[in-house]
């Protein structure tokens, strides 16, 4: 690519084409997802306490009351802040993490059916057709009740969230590829299945997926978020928005901010993917539903 | 037409099969049955004697034909935690999800579908933009959010309305409507975009360009066309009747099952868990096929032999 621009300059003129396109909330979400993200990152720097440290002489302390409790205090005098923050490293890590399980998983089973066509195809059909008859937080539960909670189960359970959708984007899309010249041309040139639909399919359809993905992965912190507040998904002594949210319920009468301090950030957060995710498929791909 | 039918009617007991199949081995997988119903430290015979009396002893395919079988007799096993049959337990909940779900599914539709037609309609306008604007928040605020911010409100501020349970009619004002308003900002907003995508296409010109007014092209061309795509969503509203509410029973101590579910899960009760999992699979599966044979007689391409989404 750098090769097509040999000279510095080049990139700017797109640069500065794109931002006056993007209206404010959006750059306003990406601002949010930014902050997320690096809060997600520094969670230890920028705790100002160990999330489970109890403070028994500052508890129920309301918001903006003292300085070194800036969110206030739960029952147990733990700072609200510092478990906010952890609680914002756990759930962003699990959106990650079953956001790009499913994505893999679903590119990669698309290929296979779009390969090998015939009996593969439709098994993979009739999976997304299971996926589709079962509610996933059903499907999620009763997996929970089977087999217990751990985190790498949480994940790798959350990881078969959207995966369907991908398989379909990702099969449909490598159908068209395989019948254009370029995909023809380097397979007349003897490359490997895998090489062709790794090289050279996927980056052309990589931004249908990226697209789908911020589609998906506000949906799976709502998700972890209605899981952990049901107590079935995170668990304590661990922390996430959602189980926060769940503590928080217990005090909704006496110190409401427990609950209402998560749950501001997970909505913010999902609207901001959401705004972000709209905008991308407005410029990437209209066609994606 | 009939071979359409056919399709789907193979199509969803397909589907059925494989949720009983995945019941049976994640059942299987969760460990030795005998071992957790009579616990570790069971004396082997004892252990021996149950796996007879239970089929345990047979070849896996047996045991998994035995599953089929029995789940056609309607035998579902006996909860772990009071000793009846888990699928009594199950339908004793199901009125009362009914009596928040399917007000909420009333709510979702008088409030969705009109607002969705309307804002198409009249795009561009500040009614449509709100719409939009609704329907991101109705996605971006989860369900526990909402019911906890309404209990804030009317519950804990105002006094005006009960935070919980089931006693009188009151009691479930809060749960519909959390229920109702984020369905009814997501069938609004695609019941928007389904308007929007027909009257971009050159039949509505045609049909504005010989000269019938705009309520009859409306009326006649852009909603028997629009109706398609939204007949498939409040499908699937209709299939998570029974499903839809676990976060909101959960909420408001509402005796559904919802909160059946969350508790089985919680102590494990797989008898109850696996009923409702096959409850939930069957009324959406069944929604399903009523949406696929609806399609037929909204779409007359679709009784002249062409197939679904071409």
């Amino acid at each position: 690519m750098t090769d097509i621009y040999p000279t510095a300059a080049a990139p700017a003129p797109a640069r500065k084409r794109l931002l006056p396109q993007m209206p404010w909330y959006v750059a306003l979400g990406m601002g949010w997802i930014g902050t997320m993200i690096l809060v997600a990152l520094l969670s230890e720097l920028i705790t100002p306490f160990s999330f489970t440290a109890m403070d028994l002489k500052y508890r129920l302390v309301g918001p903006f009351q003292t300085l070194t409790h800036p969110l206030g205090t739960d029952e147990l005098g733990r700072d609200v802040l510092s478990r906010l923050i952890v609680s914002i490293r756990v759930s962003l890590l699990i959106a990650f993490g079953a956001t790009i399980i499913s994505a893999v998983l679903g590119t990669t089973l698309g290929f296979l059916a779009a390969h090998f066509r015939g009996l593969v195809e439709q098994a993979v059909l009739m999976l997304a057709d299971f996926q589709a008859a079962l509610p996933f937080l059903i499907l999620a539960l009763s997996v929970l009740a089977f087999f217990g909670n751990s985190l790498p189960l949480l994940i790798g359970l959350m990881g078969l969230y959207g995966w369907e959708r991908y398989a379909r984007i990702a099969r449909g899309l490598a159908i068209s590829a395989s019948a254009q010249g370029y995909a023809t041309a380097i397979t007349q040139l003897g490359a490997q299945p895998t090489r062709v639909y790794l090289r050279h399919i996927l980056p052309n359809i990589a931004s249908t997926l990226i697209v789908s993905m911020t589609l998906v992965f506000p949906e799976v912190i709502l998700l972890e978020s209605g899981l952990s507040f049901l107590g079935l998904g995170v668990q304590p002594p661990m922390t996430s928005l959602g189980n926060m949210v769940g503590y928080g319920r217990e005090y909704i009468t006496r110190a409401a901010w427990i609950m209402l301090a998560p749950s501001t950030v997970i909505v913010l957060t999902t609207l901001a993917v959401s705004l972000v995710g709209d905008w991308l498929r407005d410029k990437l791909d209209p066609t994606l539903g | 037409m009939i071979r359409y039918i056919l399709t789907r009617l193979f199509r969803a007991m397909i589907t059925i099969a494989l949720v009983v199949t995945f019941a049976f081995v994640v059942l299987r997988l969760s460990g030795d049955p005998a071992v957790i119903i009579l616990g570790p430290e069971a004396p082997p015979d004892a252990i021996a004697a149950f796996r007879k009396a239970w089929g345990l002893d047979q070849p896996v395919w047996v045991q998994y034909l035995d599953y089929f079988a029995a789940i056609f007799r309607g035998d579902l096993g006996i909860s772990m935690r009071d000793g009846r049959p888990a699928i009594d337990l199950v339908m004793e909940r199901i009125p009362a999800t009914l009596a928040l779900t399917l007000p909420a599914l009333m709510l979702k539709l008088a409030l969705g579908v009109p607002a969705g037609v309307y804002a198409a309609l009249h795009q561009g306008t500040a009614f449509d933009r709100s719409v939009m604007i609704g329907a991101v928040f109705g996605f971006a605020i989860p369900s526990f959010v909402l019911a906890l911010v309404l209990v804030l409100i009317f519950a804990v501020t105002l006094g005006w309305l009960p935070s919980g349970g089931r006693d009188t009619i009151w009691h479930a004002i809060l749960p519909v409507l959390t229920l109702g308003a984020g369905g009814a900002a997501a069938l609004a907003r695609f019941t928007r975009s389904a308007m929007l995508e027909v009257l971009g296409r050159p039949y509505i010109r045609t049909a504005s360009a010989k000269g019938l007014p705009w309520a009859a092209v409306v009326r006649g061309h852009a909603l028997p066309n629009a109706a398609i795509p939204t007949v498939t969503l409040i499908g699937f509203l209709v299939g998570s009747l029974i499903a839809g509410a676990v976060v909101v029973e959960s909420v408001f101590s509402w005796p559904g099952v919802g909160r059946l579910l969350v508790v089985a899960v919680a102590n494990r009760d797989l008898a109850v868990v696996q009923c409702i999992l096959l409850l939930v699979a069957a009324t959406m599966v069944t929604s399903n096929l009523i949406v696929d044979f609806l399609y037929g007689a909204l779409d007359p391409r679709l009784r002249h032999g062409a197939t679904a989404g071409a």
